[in-house]
Protein backbone atom coordinates (compact mmCIF):
# COMPACT_ATOMS: atom_id res chain seq x y z
CA UNK A 1 0.00 0.00 0.00
CA UNK A 2 2.74 2.39 0.91
CA UNK A 3 4.73 1.81 -2.24
CA UNK A 4 1.64 2.40 -4.32
CA UNK A 5 1.10 5.60 -2.42
CA UNK A 6 4.60 6.85 -2.90
CA UNK A 7 4.69 6.06 -6.59
CA UNK A 8 1.41 7.87 -6.93
CA UNK A 9 2.84 10.84 -5.10
CA UNK A 10 5.75 10.87 -7.51
CA UNK A 11 3.27 11.00 -10.30
CA UNK A 12 1.31 13.89 -8.87
CA UNK A 13 4.46 15.73 -8.01
CA UNK A 14 5.59 15.37 -11.58
CA UNK A 15 2.22 16.31 -13.01
CA UNK A 16 2.62 19.90 -11.96
CA UNK A 17 4.17 21.49 -15.00
CA UNK A 18 5.08 25.05 -14.45
CA UNK A 19 5.49 26.02 -18.07
CA UNK A 20 3.30 29.07 -18.30
CA UNK A 21 1.06 30.35 -21.02
CA UNK A 22 -0.69 27.15 -21.94
CA UNK A 23 -3.46 27.34 -19.36
CA UNK A 24 -6.81 28.15 -20.86
CA UNK A 25 -8.26 29.83 -17.82
CA UNK A 26 -6.47 31.80 -15.16
CA UNK A 27 -8.32 29.96 -12.38
CA UNK A 28 -6.92 26.66 -13.50
CA UNK A 29 -3.48 28.21 -13.54
CA UNK A 30 -3.81 29.60 -10.07
CA UNK A 31 -4.91 26.32 -8.60
CA UNK A 32 -2.33 24.26 -10.45
CA UNK A 33 -0.43 22.04 -8.08
CA UNK A 34 -3.14 22.15 -5.48
CA UNK A 35 -4.04 18.53 -6.16
CA UNK A 36 -0.66 17.55 -4.70
CA UNK A 37 -1.93 18.78 -1.37
CA UNK A 38 -5.03 16.64 -1.39
CA UNK A 39 -3.71 13.40 0.12
CA UNK A 40 -2.18 15.09 3.14
CA UNK A 41 -5.11 17.48 3.46
CA UNK A 42 -7.57 14.62 3.39
CA UNK A 43 -5.51 12.72 5.95
CA UNK A 44 -5.25 15.63 8.36
CA UNK A 45 -8.88 16.59 7.90
CA UNK A 46 -10.09 13.09 8.60
CA UNK A 47 -7.79 12.10 11.44
CA UNK A 48 -6.75 15.39 13.01
CA UNK A 49 -9.12 18.29 12.37
CA UNK A 50 -12.40 16.37 12.53
CA UNK A 51 -11.56 14.60 15.81
CA UNK A 52 -10.20 17.85 17.25
CA UNK A 53 -13.38 19.74 16.42
CA UNK A 54 -15.41 16.78 17.64
CA UNK A 55 -13.56 16.86 20.94
CA UNK A 56 -14.01 20.58 21.40
CA UNK A 57 -17.74 20.29 20.63
CA UNK A 58 -18.23 17.83 23.45
CA UNK A 59 -17.41 20.55 25.95
CA UNK A 60 -20.57 22.44 25.08
CA UNK A 61 -22.74 19.41 24.22
CA UNK A 62 -22.09 16.98 27.08
CA UNK A 63 -23.75 16.28 29.42
CA UNK A 64 -26.16 19.03 28.34
CA UNK A 65 -26.02 21.90 25.89
CA UNK A 66 -24.43 24.99 27.36
CA UNK A 67 -21.33 26.35 29.03
CA UNK A 68 -21.80 24.30 32.20
CA UNK A 69 -18.42 22.59 31.84
CA UNK A 70 -16.59 25.87 31.54
CA UNK A 71 -18.39 27.25 34.58
CA UNK A 72 -17.40 24.18 36.56
CA UNK A 73 -13.80 24.49 35.43
CA UNK A 74 -13.56 27.90 37.08
CA UNK A 75 -15.98 27.35 39.97
CA UNK A 76 -14.80 24.02 41.38
CA UNK A 77 -11.85 24.70 43.66
CA UNK A 78 -10.19 21.37 42.83
CA UNK A 79 -10.21 22.33 39.15
CA UNK A 80 -8.98 25.86 39.69
CA UNK A 81 -6.11 24.44 41.69
CA UNK A 82 -5.12 22.39 38.64
CA UNK A 83 -5.16 25.55 36.51
CA UNK A 84 -3.16 27.50 39.05
CA UNK A 85 -0.70 24.67 39.43
CA UNK A 86 -0.24 24.35 35.67
CA UNK A 87 0.70 28.00 35.37
CA UNK A 88 2.95 28.11 38.41
CA UNK A 89 4.88 25.00 37.36
CA UNK A 90 5.26 26.29 33.80
CA UNK A 91 6.41 29.67 35.12
CA UNK A 92 8.88 28.16 37.56
CA UNK A 93 10.28 25.82 34.94
CA UNK A 94 10.70 28.71 32.50
CA UNK A 95 12.60 30.83 35.01
CA UNK A 96 14.90 28.01 36.12
CA UNK A 97 15.68 26.82 32.61
CA UNK A 98 16.42 30.43 31.60
CA UNK A 99 18.80 30.82 34.56
CA UNK A 100 20.60 27.57 33.72
CA UNK A 101 20.46 27.98 29.96
CA UNK A 102 21.91 31.50 29.94
CA UNK A 103 25.43 30.73 31.19
CA UNK A 104 25.59 27.66 28.99
CA UNK A 105 24.63 29.59 25.86
CA UNK A 106 27.07 32.33 26.82
CA UNK A 107 29.94 29.90 27.30
CA UNK A 108 29.20 28.11 24.02
CA UNK A 109 29.42 31.47 22.26
CA UNK A 110 32.73 32.53 23.68
CA UNK A 111 34.85 29.42 24.21
CA UNK A 112 37.10 28.23 21.35
CA UNK A 113 35.15 26.49 18.61
CA UNK A 114 36.13 22.94 19.49
CA UNK A 115 34.93 23.29 23.06
CA UNK A 116 31.78 25.03 21.94
CA UNK A 117 31.04 22.16 19.58
CA UNK A 118 31.34 19.70 22.48
CA UNK A 119 29.08 21.72 24.75
CA UNK A 120 26.55 21.98 21.94
CA UNK A 121 26.75 18.23 21.39
CA UNK A 122 25.98 17.64 25.06
CA UNK A 123 22.93 19.86 24.74
CA UNK A 124 21.80 18.04 21.59
CA UNK A 125 22.42 14.61 23.12
CA UNK A 126 20.28 15.51 26.09
CA UNK A 127 17.58 16.84 23.77
CA UNK A 128 17.54 13.76 21.54
CA UNK A 129 17.64 11.21 24.32
CA UNK A 130 14.34 9.45 24.87
CA UNK A 131 12.10 11.47 27.16
CA UNK A 132 11.10 8.38 29.11
CA UNK A 133 14.71 7.34 29.65
CA UNK A 134 15.58 10.73 31.10
CA UNK A 135 12.51 10.86 33.29
CA UNK A 136 13.15 7.34 34.58
CA UNK A 137 16.70 8.34 35.40
CA UNK A 138 15.53 11.30 37.44
CA UNK A 139 13.01 9.12 39.20
CA UNK A 140 15.82 6.82 40.34
CA UNK A 141 18.23 9.67 41.13
CA UNK A 142 15.76 11.64 43.21
CA UNK A 143 14.04 8.86 45.15
CA UNK A 144 14.38 8.65 48.94
CA UNK A 145 17.06 5.93 48.71
CA UNK A 146 18.61 7.49 45.60
CA UNK A 147 22.14 8.69 45.00
CA UNK A 148 21.44 12.34 45.66
CA UNK A 149 19.86 11.74 49.04
CA UNK A 150 22.58 9.21 49.97
CA UNK A 151 25.33 11.63 49.02
CA UNK A 152 23.80 14.54 50.89
CA UNK A 153 23.34 12.35 53.95
CA UNK A 154 26.88 11.01 53.78
CA UNK A 155 28.16 14.57 53.59
CA UNK A 156 26.16 15.36 56.69
CA UNK A 157 24.14 18.09 55.03
CA UNK A 158 20.82 16.41 55.84
CA UNK A 159 19.81 13.74 58.39
CA UNK A 160 16.69 12.56 56.66
CA UNK A 161 16.16 11.92 52.98
CA UNK A 162 14.61 14.88 51.19
CA UNK A 163 11.35 14.18 49.43
CA UNK A 164 12.15 15.07 45.86
CA UNK A 165 9.80 12.89 43.82
CA UNK A 166 6.04 12.76 43.58
CA UNK A 167 5.88 16.41 44.46
CA UNK A 168 6.52 19.85 43.02
CA UNK A 169 10.31 19.60 43.42
CA UNK A 170 10.47 16.49 41.26
CA UNK A 171 8.35 17.98 38.50
CA UNK A 172 10.32 21.22 38.44
CA UNK A 173 13.73 19.49 38.40
CA UNK A 174 12.69 17.00 35.71
CA UNK A 175 11.00 19.53 33.49
CA UNK A 176 13.67 22.24 33.79
CA UNK A 177 16.19 19.61 32.80
CA UNK A 178 14.21 18.75 29.69
CA UNK A 179 13.64 22.40 28.74
CA UNK A 180 17.26 23.68 28.99
CA UNK A 181 18.11 22.77 25.35
CA UNK A 182 15.10 24.73 24.12
CA UNK A 183 16.53 27.82 25.84
CA UNK A 184 20.16 27.25 24.86
CA UNK A 185 19.60 26.79 21.12
CA UNK A 186 17.73 30.05 20.32
CA UNK A 187 19.69 32.04 22.91
CA UNK A 188 23.01 30.85 21.57
CA UNK A 189 21.96 31.85 18.05
CA UNK A 190 21.10 35.33 19.33
CA UNK A 191 24.40 35.69 21.20
CA UNK A 192 26.37 34.46 18.21
CA UNK A 193 24.94 37.34 16.21
CA UNK A 194 25.97 40.02 18.69
CA UNK A 195 29.02 41.97 17.55
CA UNK A 196 31.67 41.74 20.34
CA UNK A 197 32.77 45.24 19.33
CA UNK A 198 29.55 46.66 20.75
CA UNK A 199 30.49 45.35 24.18
CA UNK A 200 34.04 46.58 23.72
CA UNK A 201 32.66 49.99 22.92
CA UNK A 202 30.66 49.90 26.13
CA UNK A 203 33.82 49.11 28.08
CA UNK A 204 35.84 51.79 26.35
CA UNK A 205 33.15 54.33 27.13
CA UNK A 206 33.74 53.53 30.77
CA UNK A 207 30.98 51.08 31.61
CA UNK A 208 31.89 48.69 34.41
CA UNK A 209 31.50 44.99 33.57
CA UNK A 210 28.30 44.94 35.64
CA UNK A 211 26.85 47.91 33.85
CA UNK A 212 27.97 46.56 30.50
CA UNK A 213 26.27 43.27 31.26
CA UNK A 214 22.93 44.70 32.34
CA UNK A 215 22.73 47.70 30.04
CA UNK A 216 24.27 46.29 26.85
CA UNK A 217 24.65 42.52 26.80
CA UNK A 218 21.35 41.52 28.38
CA UNK A 219 19.20 43.83 26.22
CA UNK A 220 20.94 42.46 23.13
CA UNK A 221 20.13 38.92 24.26
CA UNK A 222 16.48 39.77 24.84
CA UNK A 223 15.11 38.32 21.57
CA UNK A 224 16.66 34.93 22.33
CA UNK A 225 15.62 35.01 25.97
CA UNK A 226 12.15 36.00 24.97
CA UNK A 227 11.55 33.45 22.23
CA UNK A 228 13.19 30.64 24.19
CA UNK A 229 11.32 31.48 27.36
CA UNK A 230 7.95 31.77 25.69
CA UNK A 231 8.46 28.51 23.82
CA UNK A 232 9.42 26.71 27.01
CA UNK A 233 6.43 28.16 28.84
CA UNK A 234 4.06 26.99 26.11
CA UNK A 235 5.63 23.53 25.97
CA UNK A 236 5.53 23.22 29.75
CA UNK A 237 1.80 23.95 29.82
CA UNK A 238 1.16 20.96 27.57
CA UNK A 239 3.60 18.44 29.09
CA UNK A 240 2.21 15.15 30.27
CA UNK A 241 4.88 12.47 30.72
CA UNK A 242 7.25 14.12 33.17
CA UNK A 243 4.62 15.59 35.53
CA UNK A 244 2.72 12.32 35.50
CA UNK A 245 5.78 10.33 36.57
CA UNK A 246 7.65 12.78 38.79
CA UNK A 247 4.70 14.68 40.24
CA UNK A 248 2.24 13.72 42.91
CA UNK A 249 -1.53 13.72 43.05
CA UNK A 250 -1.33 17.04 44.87
CA UNK A 251 0.11 18.97 41.95
CA UNK A 252 -1.66 17.71 38.90
CA UNK A 253 -1.33 19.78 35.73
CA UNK A 254 -3.87 20.34 32.96
CA UNK A 255 -2.68 17.61 30.55
CA UNK A 256 -2.78 14.96 33.28
CA UNK A 257 -6.17 16.26 34.36
CA UNK A 258 -7.54 15.89 30.82
CA UNK A 259 -6.35 12.30 30.50
CA UNK A 260 -7.61 11.41 33.96
CA UNK A 261 -11.06 12.82 33.21
CA UNK A 262 -11.22 10.82 29.97
CA UNK A 263 -9.75 7.53 31.14
CA UNK A 264 -10.85 7.27 34.75
CA UNK A 265 -14.05 9.29 34.98
CA UNK A 266 -15.26 9.19 31.35
CA UNK A 267 -16.13 12.84 31.87
CA UNK A 268 -15.59 14.00 28.29
CA UNK A 269 -17.39 17.31 28.85
CA UNK A 270 -14.99 18.68 31.42
CA UNK A 271 -11.98 17.19 29.61
CA UNK A 272 -13.06 18.94 26.45
CA UNK A 273 -13.49 22.26 28.23
CA UNK A 274 -10.01 21.91 29.75
CA UNK A 275 -8.61 20.98 26.32
CA UNK A 276 -10.22 24.05 24.75
CA UNK A 277 -8.70 26.23 27.44
CA UNK A 278 -5.26 24.70 26.91
CA UNK A 279 -5.44 25.14 23.13
CA UNK A 280 -6.70 28.70 23.54
CA UNK A 281 -3.85 29.71 25.83
CA UNK A 282 -1.29 27.97 23.61
CA UNK A 283 -2.51 29.70 20.46
CA UNK A 284 -2.63 33.14 22.08
CA UNK A 285 0.92 32.77 23.42
CA UNK A 286 2.20 31.51 20.08
CA UNK A 287 0.55 34.43 18.36
CA UNK A 288 2.59 36.77 20.55
CA UNK A 289 5.66 34.67 19.88
CA UNK A 290 5.29 35.05 16.12
CA UNK A 291 4.26 38.68 16.40
CA UNK A 292 7.30 39.70 18.45
CA UNK A 293 9.80 37.55 16.64
CA UNK A 294 10.74 39.79 13.66
CA UNK A 295 11.22 42.81 15.89
CA UNK A 296 14.39 41.40 17.36
CA UNK A 297 17.07 44.08 16.82
CA UNK A 298 19.88 41.55 16.51
CA UNK A 299 17.98 39.27 14.18
CA UNK A 300 17.16 42.20 11.93
CA UNK A 301 20.69 43.54 11.75
CA UNK A 302 22.08 40.07 11.34
CA UNK A 303 19.83 39.23 8.43
CA UNK A 304 21.91 41.41 6.16
CA UNK B 1 34.68 42.24 26.18
CA UNK B 2 31.90 40.14 27.61
CA UNK B 3 32.17 38.07 24.45
CA UNK B 4 35.95 37.95 24.20
CA UNK B 5 37.25 35.57 26.88
CA UNK B 6 40.70 37.11 27.16
CA UNK B 7 39.41 40.59 27.81
CA UNK B 8 36.84 39.36 30.26
CA UNK B 9 38.80 39.43 33.46
CA UNK B 10 39.90 36.18 35.08
CA UNK B 11 37.33 36.14 37.86
CA UNK B 12 34.32 36.45 35.60
CA UNK B 13 35.81 33.99 33.11
CA UNK B 14 36.57 31.31 35.66
CA UNK B 15 33.18 31.82 37.28
CA UNK B 16 31.41 31.38 33.96
CA UNK B 17 33.43 28.32 32.97
CA UNK B 18 32.81 26.71 36.33
CA UNK B 19 29.06 27.33 36.16
CA UNK B 20 28.98 26.02 32.61
CA UNK B 21 30.88 22.90 33.61
CA UNK B 22 28.37 22.21 36.37
CA UNK B 23 25.40 22.73 34.05
CA UNK B 24 26.96 20.48 31.42
CA UNK B 25 27.43 17.82 34.10
CA UNK B 26 23.81 18.29 35.12
CA UNK B 27 22.78 17.66 31.50
CA UNK B 28 24.93 14.53 31.27
CA UNK B 29 24.16 13.17 34.73
CA UNK B 30 20.90 11.29 34.11
CA UNK B 31 22.13 9.91 30.78
CA UNK B 32 25.43 8.56 32.09
CA UNK B 33 23.76 7.41 35.28
CA UNK B 34 21.17 5.30 33.51
CA UNK B 35 23.75 3.66 31.25
CA UNK B 36 25.92 2.73 34.26
CA UNK B 37 22.89 1.50 36.18
CA UNK B 38 21.90 -0.89 33.40
CA UNK B 39 25.17 -2.77 34.07
CA UNK B 40 24.84 -2.60 37.87
CA UNK B 41 24.04 -5.78 39.74
CA UNK B 42 21.67 -4.27 42.30
CA UNK B 43 17.98 -5.02 41.93
CA UNK B 44 17.24 -1.92 44.02
CA UNK B 45 19.31 0.37 41.82
CA UNK B 46 21.88 1.04 44.51
CA UNK B 47 24.59 3.38 43.28
CA UNK B 48 27.48 2.87 42.98
CA UNK B 49 26.46 -0.71 42.23
CA UNK B 50 27.98 -3.51 44.31
CA UNK B 51 29.04 -5.31 41.12
CA UNK B 52 28.73 -5.29 37.36
CA UNK B 53 26.56 -7.67 35.39
CA UNK B 54 24.80 -8.26 32.09
CA UNK B 55 21.87 -10.10 33.66
CA UNK B 56 19.39 -7.26 33.06
CA UNK B 57 20.31 -7.35 29.39
CA UNK B 58 19.70 -11.11 29.39
CA UNK B 59 16.36 -10.57 31.09
CA UNK B 60 15.43 -7.88 28.60
CA UNK B 61 16.27 -9.95 25.53
CA UNK B 62 14.79 -13.15 26.95
CA UNK B 63 11.47 -11.57 27.81
CA UNK B 64 8.94 -12.07 24.99
CA UNK B 65 6.90 -9.04 26.09
CA UNK B 66 9.82 -6.64 25.81
CA UNK B 67 10.85 -8.18 22.50
CA UNK B 68 7.31 -7.93 21.14
CA UNK B 69 7.20 -4.26 22.13
CA UNK B 70 10.50 -3.59 20.33
CA UNK B 71 9.13 -5.28 17.23
CA UNK B 72 5.88 -3.30 17.40
CA UNK B 73 7.85 -0.07 17.84
CA UNK B 74 9.95 -0.88 14.78
CA UNK B 75 6.92 -1.76 12.67
CA UNK B 76 5.06 1.38 13.70
CA UNK B 77 8.09 3.62 13.19
CA UNK B 78 8.88 2.21 9.72
CA UNK B 79 5.26 2.47 8.56
CA UNK B 80 5.00 5.97 10.01
CA UNK B 81 8.16 7.03 8.20
CA UNK B 82 6.92 5.66 4.86
CA UNK B 83 3.50 7.27 5.19
CA UNK B 84 4.89 10.60 6.40
CA UNK B 85 7.30 10.83 3.45
CA UNK B 86 4.64 9.68 0.97
CA UNK B 87 2.21 12.32 2.22
CA UNK B 88 4.79 15.00 2.91
CA UNK B 89 6.59 14.92 -0.43
CA UNK B 90 3.69 16.05 -2.67
CA UNK B 91 2.59 18.50 0.02
CA UNK B 92 6.01 20.14 0.13
CA UNK B 93 6.04 20.39 -3.70
CA UNK B 94 2.62 22.02 -3.68
CA UNK B 95 3.49 24.47 -0.93
CA UNK B 96 6.79 25.53 -2.48
CA UNK B 97 5.81 25.60 -6.16
CA UNK B 98 2.07 26.22 -6.11
CA UNK B 99 0.78 29.71 -6.70
CA UNK B 100 -2.73 29.18 -5.36
CA UNK B 101 -4.17 31.52 -2.74
CA UNK B 102 -4.10 30.64 0.96
CA UNK B 103 -0.74 28.90 0.90
CA UNK B 104 0.37 30.55 4.15
CA UNK B 105 -2.81 29.41 5.81
CA UNK B 106 -2.37 25.87 4.51
CA UNK B 107 1.22 25.85 5.71
CA UNK B 108 -0.01 26.89 9.14
CA UNK B 109 -2.58 24.11 9.01
CA UNK B 110 0.05 21.52 8.19
CA UNK B 111 2.24 22.64 11.09
CA UNK B 112 -0.71 22.80 13.50
CA UNK B 113 -0.07 19.28 14.91
CA UNK B 114 3.29 20.59 16.14
CA UNK B 115 1.56 23.34 18.08
CA UNK B 116 -1.52 21.70 19.55
CA UNK B 117 -0.49 19.99 22.81
CA UNK B 118 0.08 16.28 22.26
CA UNK B 119 -2.32 15.32 25.01
CA UNK B 120 -5.17 16.98 23.16
CA UNK B 121 -4.34 15.27 19.87
CA UNK B 122 -4.10 11.98 21.77
CA UNK B 123 -7.50 12.40 23.42
CA UNK B 124 -9.17 13.55 20.19
CA UNK B 125 -7.81 10.67 18.11
CA UNK B 126 -8.54 8.25 20.94
CA UNK B 127 -12.20 9.37 20.91
CA UNK B 128 -12.40 8.76 17.15
CA UNK B 129 -10.82 5.32 17.28
CA UNK B 130 -12.90 4.38 20.30
CA UNK B 131 -16.00 5.04 18.24
CA UNK B 132 -14.65 3.12 15.25
CA UNK B 133 -13.40 0.30 17.48
CA UNK B 134 -9.81 0.70 16.20
CA UNK B 135 -7.99 1.23 19.49
CA UNK B 136 -5.18 -1.20 20.11
CA UNK B 137 -4.51 -1.78 16.41
CA UNK B 138 -1.38 -1.15 14.39
CA UNK B 139 -3.47 1.17 12.23
CA UNK B 140 -4.32 3.46 15.16
CA UNK B 141 -0.65 3.68 16.17
CA UNK B 142 0.51 4.54 12.67
CA UNK B 143 -2.24 7.08 11.98
CA UNK B 144 -1.70 8.93 15.25
CA UNK B 145 2.07 8.96 14.78
CA UNK B 146 1.83 10.19 11.19
CA UNK B 147 -0.22 13.18 12.40
CA UNK B 148 2.64 14.43 14.58
CA UNK B 149 5.48 13.28 12.29
CA UNK B 150 4.08 14.91 9.14
CA UNK B 151 4.98 18.55 10.02
CA UNK B 152 8.63 17.58 10.58
CA UNK B 153 8.78 15.77 7.25
CA UNK B 154 7.05 18.58 5.35
CA UNK B 155 9.32 21.25 6.85
CA UNK B 156 12.52 19.29 6.11
CA UNK B 157 11.52 18.66 2.50
CA UNK B 158 10.36 22.26 2.00
CA UNK B 159 13.71 23.53 3.28
CA UNK B 160 15.72 21.55 0.77
CA UNK B 161 13.24 22.12 -2.05
CA UNK B 162 13.56 25.87 -1.56
CA UNK B 163 17.32 25.59 -2.00
CA UNK B 164 16.93 23.66 -5.23
CA UNK B 165 17.04 25.77 -8.36
CA UNK B 166 14.07 24.71 -10.44
CA UNK B 167 15.65 25.81 -13.68
CA UNK B 168 17.84 22.70 -13.47
CA UNK B 169 14.70 20.59 -13.62
CA UNK B 170 13.42 22.74 -16.51
CA UNK B 171 16.71 22.22 -18.31
CA UNK B 172 16.18 18.46 -18.12
CA UNK B 173 12.73 18.93 -19.63
CA UNK B 174 14.12 21.09 -22.42
CA UNK B 175 16.70 18.39 -23.08
CA UNK B 176 13.85 16.00 -23.73
CA UNK B 177 12.95 14.45 -20.41
CA UNK B 178 9.32 14.31 -19.43
CA UNK B 179 8.43 16.37 -16.38
CA UNK B 180 8.04 13.19 -14.37
CA UNK B 181 11.41 11.88 -15.45
CA UNK B 182 12.99 15.22 -14.62
CA UNK B 183 11.47 15.30 -11.15
CA UNK B 184 12.43 11.72 -10.54
CA UNK B 185 15.95 11.82 -11.95
CA UNK B 186 16.99 15.40 -11.20
CA UNK B 187 14.94 16.94 -8.42
CA UNK B 188 14.62 13.96 -6.09
CA UNK B 189 18.36 13.26 -5.93
CA UNK B 190 18.99 16.96 -5.33
CA UNK B 191 16.56 17.18 -2.41
CA UNK B 192 17.51 13.82 -0.97
CA UNK B 193 19.15 15.31 2.16
CA UNK B 194 15.83 16.94 3.03
CA UNK B 195 13.95 13.73 2.36
CA UNK B 196 16.37 11.70 4.48
CA UNK B 197 16.23 14.25 7.29
CA UNK B 198 12.44 14.25 7.12
CA UNK B 199 12.37 10.46 7.23
CA UNK B 200 14.78 10.41 10.20
CA UNK B 201 12.64 12.93 12.06
CA UNK B 202 9.50 10.92 11.38
CA UNK B 203 11.18 7.74 12.56
CA UNK B 204 12.47 9.36 15.73
CA UNK B 205 9.16 11.05 16.53
CA UNK B 206 7.35 7.74 16.19
CA UNK B 207 10.01 5.71 17.99
CA UNK B 208 9.99 8.02 21.02
CA UNK B 209 6.27 8.81 21.13
CA UNK B 210 4.72 8.16 24.54
CA UNK B 211 1.48 10.06 25.00
CA UNK B 212 -0.26 9.04 21.78
CA UNK B 213 0.95 5.46 22.11
CA UNK B 214 -0.24 5.11 25.69
CA UNK B 215 -3.71 6.13 24.56
CA UNK B 216 -3.71 3.82 21.52
CA UNK B 217 -2.17 0.79 23.23
CA UNK B 218 -3.95 -2.33 24.36
CA UNK B 219 -2.53 -4.91 26.77
CA UNK B 220 -1.61 -7.06 23.78
CA UNK B 221 -0.22 -4.39 21.47
CA UNK B 222 2.36 -2.06 22.99
CA UNK B 223 5.29 -0.10 21.66
CA UNK B 224 8.55 0.01 23.59
CA UNK B 225 7.79 3.36 25.28
CA UNK B 226 4.35 2.06 26.32
CA UNK B 227 5.92 -1.06 27.80
CA UNK B 228 8.43 1.15 29.63
CA UNK B 229 5.64 3.39 30.83
CA UNK B 230 3.46 0.61 32.21
CA UNK B 231 6.45 -1.13 33.82
CA UNK B 232 7.64 2.15 35.29
CA UNK B 233 4.33 2.69 37.01
CA UNK B 234 4.66 -0.65 38.81
CA UNK B 235 8.30 -0.71 39.82
CA UNK B 236 11.67 0.73 38.85
CA UNK B 237 13.32 -2.55 37.77
CA UNK B 238 16.80 -2.23 36.15
CA UNK B 239 15.35 -3.79 32.99
CA UNK B 240 13.95 -0.34 32.21
CA UNK B 241 17.51 0.97 32.47
CA UNK B 242 18.45 -1.54 29.76
CA UNK B 243 15.64 -0.32 27.51
CA UNK B 244 16.68 3.28 28.22
CA UNK B 245 20.32 2.54 27.41
CA UNK B 246 19.36 0.98 24.09
CA UNK B 247 17.23 4.05 23.30
CA UNK B 248 20.13 6.35 24.18
CA UNK B 249 22.39 4.30 21.92
CA UNK B 250 19.94 4.75 19.08
CA UNK B 251 19.75 8.53 19.65
CA UNK B 252 23.53 8.77 19.53
CA UNK B 253 23.60 6.71 16.35
CA UNK B 254 21.01 8.93 14.67
CA UNK B 255 22.87 12.06 15.80
CA UNK B 256 26.07 10.73 14.26
CA UNK B 257 24.26 9.91 11.00
CA UNK B 258 22.70 13.37 10.93
CA UNK B 259 26.07 15.01 11.56
CA UNK B 260 27.66 12.94 8.79
CA UNK B 261 24.87 13.94 6.39
CA UNK B 262 25.33 17.58 7.32
CA UNK B 263 29.05 17.40 6.76
CA UNK B 264 28.54 15.79 3.36
CA UNK B 265 26.07 18.53 2.46
CA UNK B 266 28.52 21.22 3.45
CA UNK B 267 31.20 19.60 1.33
CA UNK B 268 28.96 19.27 -1.71
CA UNK B 269 27.49 22.75 -1.29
Amino acid sequence: MTTAQSSQSTHVAGAAPRAAGMASSSTAQRWRGFSNLLPALLFLGLFFLAPLIGLLMRGVLEPSLGLGNYEQLFANSAYTRVLLNTFSVAGLVTVISLLLGFPLAWAITLVPRGWGRWLLNIVLLSMWTSLLARTYSWLVLLQASGVINKTLMAMGIIDQPLEMVHNLTGVVIGMSYIMIPFIVLPLQATMQAIDPMVLQAGAICGASPWRNFFRVFLPLCRPGLFSGGLMVFVMSLGYYVTPALLGGAQNMMLPEFIIQQVQSFLNWGIASAAAALLIGITLVLLYFYLKLQPESPVGASNAR
Amino acid sequence: MLLTPNAMGPRLRIGLYLTTGLIALFLLLPIVFIVLLSFGSSQWLVFPPPGWTLKWYEQFFANPEWMASVLTSLKVAVLTTLCAVALGLPTAFALVRGRFPGRELLYALFTLPMIVPLVIIAVAVYALFLKLGYTGTLFSFVVSHVIVALPFTIISIINSLKLFDQSIEDAAVICGASRMQAVYKVTFPAIRPGMVAGALFAFLVSWDEVVLSVMMASPTLQTLPVKMWTTLRQDLTPVIAVASTLLIGLSVLIMVIAAALRRRNEVSA
